[in-house]
């Protein structure tokens, strides 16, 4: 069986890859592992920060400004239920995932975006990889990262962006590119360069476009960090995983909400955020 | 040079235009053959958009250019600062070739010597109407006080001193339009470039802008190249009008001339319409002194070469004569009588028809 040994022979050649990428790269990928660990603890040590109570409190109060009283309130008593059924930590956790992966992707995204916005060319180049990106299953992006970063937050985080990125590109790089053409020739027009251009027009102009993506990218982040439970990411969904293999169905339950809790505050928080954008 | 020379702000010499791919054969077709427009489209697959222009824009002076769309008026004006580049021919802003310019020099020219005022507006959404009316000087980098106290006497002209804090969506259409002339007169250009910027507006507030335009353009002392598809407004705005049809630029002149002596039927079509009590003036209408005896020339009315038909009328009526002397620094030049007010008058038909006969 001639196939059967390709077979083999493919997997030892991955194997052997990997192996290479692992030894050649591995101060690469220690550097990367420290650098996104570093911005996920800084970030939970922030959230932790303050009692909980506080926390509750100031997200209630922002989304009473930007949303409106009645969500505020919402909000608070939501975030009082994830403490009451004492999930406070894994819920921080989450939050902290979900903000590190998000804060890189539309950092990332937003300058392929806008590069991609003023190229087709490259914009031809980056849109079927990101096309690609949405098809795959979202599981597959934890093996690369698994195997070079290893169990933990920072495996987490880097699949989290993978399946983030692309609405954040994709949104940017139509903001940008649709600048109508009349803002543009007034640019040119009083003489303004390039930087002019892109600062005090193509980017108010696009700014809602990629507030629309940021928030899209932060709910395909929620959706992502809850399925890096698996490989050890903390959080509400390393709860969930754990809690239903060992059938403890009501912990489980329990974490779901308040996953669908923190899903609905931020994702209301930041469409507010979209609105309020001229 | 001349003084005549040192007037001219815009010297534009056998300008074209060509869009599309080939446009290089195009030509080359143009130059070799006399290729013409429809050829053009045909050969090449382009677009004559401005075809042969040559015009000159005087210090202080309006200069309209009427067309009806697709003419090529909006490409013409955009040659003139260079937002789109010339496929042949010569454009000079004050004695310079801007096609020799470098990114800098065209930016400080397009910056400091010619605005722009555009038939969308283009206020910028998320500014105040103040921010918008000083974006050319914080493009300029002029700080923000200084700017911002420019652009609101620029504001305070136009008579929206009071809506400075305001958005521009709280505006009227008219009031936008205005908000453009602000931005386009803050940065104190020489000249200033409308293309169709009161085409939108309801004819009252149109009128009402156009007065306005002019106004402030010549107590300002500025130049303008005013673009419309419609001439009553080329005739109630410019000094100088030129007319444009398929991208070439048929005819120029004062509206006097145009009305009077129409370059071809496309244009006598055009102004046969048009109202000769304010354009016709008493030089073009007059007869010689000999008309009238020499005892009756002494005891009429004066008036000056200038005066217009609704003033010759008053005039006429008002004099057993039924007749009015022309004079020119001290001299006699002409009369006016009756039967040369009612010729002139009726020179609408009697042109149109000779016109046509000629056709
Ligand atoms: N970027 C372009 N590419 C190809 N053809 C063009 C382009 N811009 C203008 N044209 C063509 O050039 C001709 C003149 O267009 P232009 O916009 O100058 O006309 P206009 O007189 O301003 O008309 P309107 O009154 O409708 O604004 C038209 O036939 C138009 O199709
Ligand atoms: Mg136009």
């Amino acid at each position: 069986m001639a196939w059967k040994q390709q077979i083999k022979a493919f997997d030892a050649w991955i194997d052997a890859g990997m192996t290479w990428i692992g030894t050649h790269g591995s101060a690469a990928f220690s550097a990367l592992r420290g650098l996104l660990e570093g911005g996920y603890d800084g970030l939970l040590w922030l959230l932790q920060l303050p009692p909980w109570w506080v926390l509750g409190l100031a997200v209630g109060g922002l989304a009473w400004r930007l949303v409106g009283r009645g969500f505020g309130v919402i909000a608070a008593a939501g975030l009082i239920l994830c403490w009451g059924m004492g999930l406070w930590p894994e819920t921080l956790e989450t939050l902290a995932l979900v903000l590190s992966a998000t804060t890189i992707a539309v950092l990332v995204g937003g300058i392929i975006g806008v590069v991609a916005g003023y190229s087709p060319r490259v914009a031809g180049f980056v849109d079927p990889v990101l096309d690609l990106i949405q098809t795959l299953p979202p599981y597959l992006y934890l093996l690369p990262a698994i195997a070079f970063l290893g169990y933990g937050p920072a495996t987490a985080i880097l699949a989290t962006f993978i399946v983030a990125v692309p609405p954040t590109v994709k949104l940017t790089a139509l903001g940008i590119s649709r600048t109508p053409n009349e803002f543009l020739e007034l640019g040119t027009a009083t003489g303004a360069s390039g930087w002019q251009t892109f600062v005090k027009i193509r980017l108010p102009f696009a700014a809602r476009s990629i507030m629309a993506g940021v928030n899209q990218s932060l709910m395909m982040a929620f959706g992502m960090v809850v399925i890096a439970g698996i490989v050890g990411s903390g959080g509400l969904g390393e709860t969930i995983y754990a809690s239903v293999r060992t059938l403890d169905i009501a912990k489980s339950v329990d974490a779901a909400i308040a996953i669908v809790v923190l899903t609905i505050v931020l994702d209301r928080i930041s469409q507010a955020a979209q609105k309020e954008t001229p | 040079m001349t003084n005549e020379a040192l007037d001219v702000l815009i010297d534009c010499r056998n300008v074209w235009k060509i869009f599309g791919e080939r446009s290089d054969e195009a030509i080359k077709a143009i130059r070799e053959r006399g290729a013409g427009k429809r050829e053009v489209l045909r050969d090449y697959n382009c677009v004559v958009g401005v075809s042969d222009a040559s015009f000159q824009i005087r210090k202080g002076e309006i200069f309209c250019i009427m067309g009806l769309s697709g003419s090529g008026k909006s490409t013409l004006v955009r040659l003139l600062n260079r937002l789109i580049e010339p496929s042949m021919g010569k454009v000079e802003v004050k004695g310079r070739d801007i096609a020799q310019m470098g990114p800098k020099d065209l930016r400080a020219l397009r910056a400091h010597e010619i605005g722009m005022v555009f038939q969308s507006v283009a206020l910028i959404p998320g500014r105040t109407v103040l921010d918008n009316a000083a974006f050319g000087l914080e493009v300029q980098g002029v700080a923000k006080a200084e700017r911002h106290k420019i652009a609101s006497d620029a504001l305070a002209r136009v008579g929206l001193a009071d809506w400075a804090n305001h958005m521009p969506r709280q505006l009227s259409g008219g009031m936008q339009q205005r908000v453009g002339l602000a931005r386009a007169i803050a940065s104190d250009p020489e000249i200033i470039l409308m293309d169709e910027p009161f085409s939108a507006l309801d004819p009252l507030i149109r009128k009402q802008l156009q007065d306005e335009f002019r106004e402030l353009t010549k107590s300002l002392g500025k130049s303008a190249v005013f673009i419309t598809h419609d001439l009553d407004e080329a005739m109630r705005i410019g000094d100088r009008i030129a007319i444009m049809k398929d991208g070439i630029m048929i005819q120029q002149g004062t509206a006097e001339d145009i009305v009077l002596h129409p370059a071809d039927a496309y244009v006598a079509e055009f102004v046969a319409g048009i109202s000769r009590l304010h354009l016709v003036k008493a030089h073009s209408l007059m007869a010689p002194v000999s008309e009238v005896p020499g005892d009756v020339l002494a005891r009429l009315p004066r008036t000056s070469p200038e005066a217009d038909v609704q003033a010759l009328i008053d005039l006429v009526l008002s004099t057993p004569d039924q007749a009015v002397a022309v004079e020119d620094a001290g001299t006699c030049i002409g009369v006016v009588t009756a039967r040369t007010l009612l010729e002139g008058i009726r020179g609408e038909e009697h042109a149109a028809a000779t016109i046509e006969v000629v056709a």
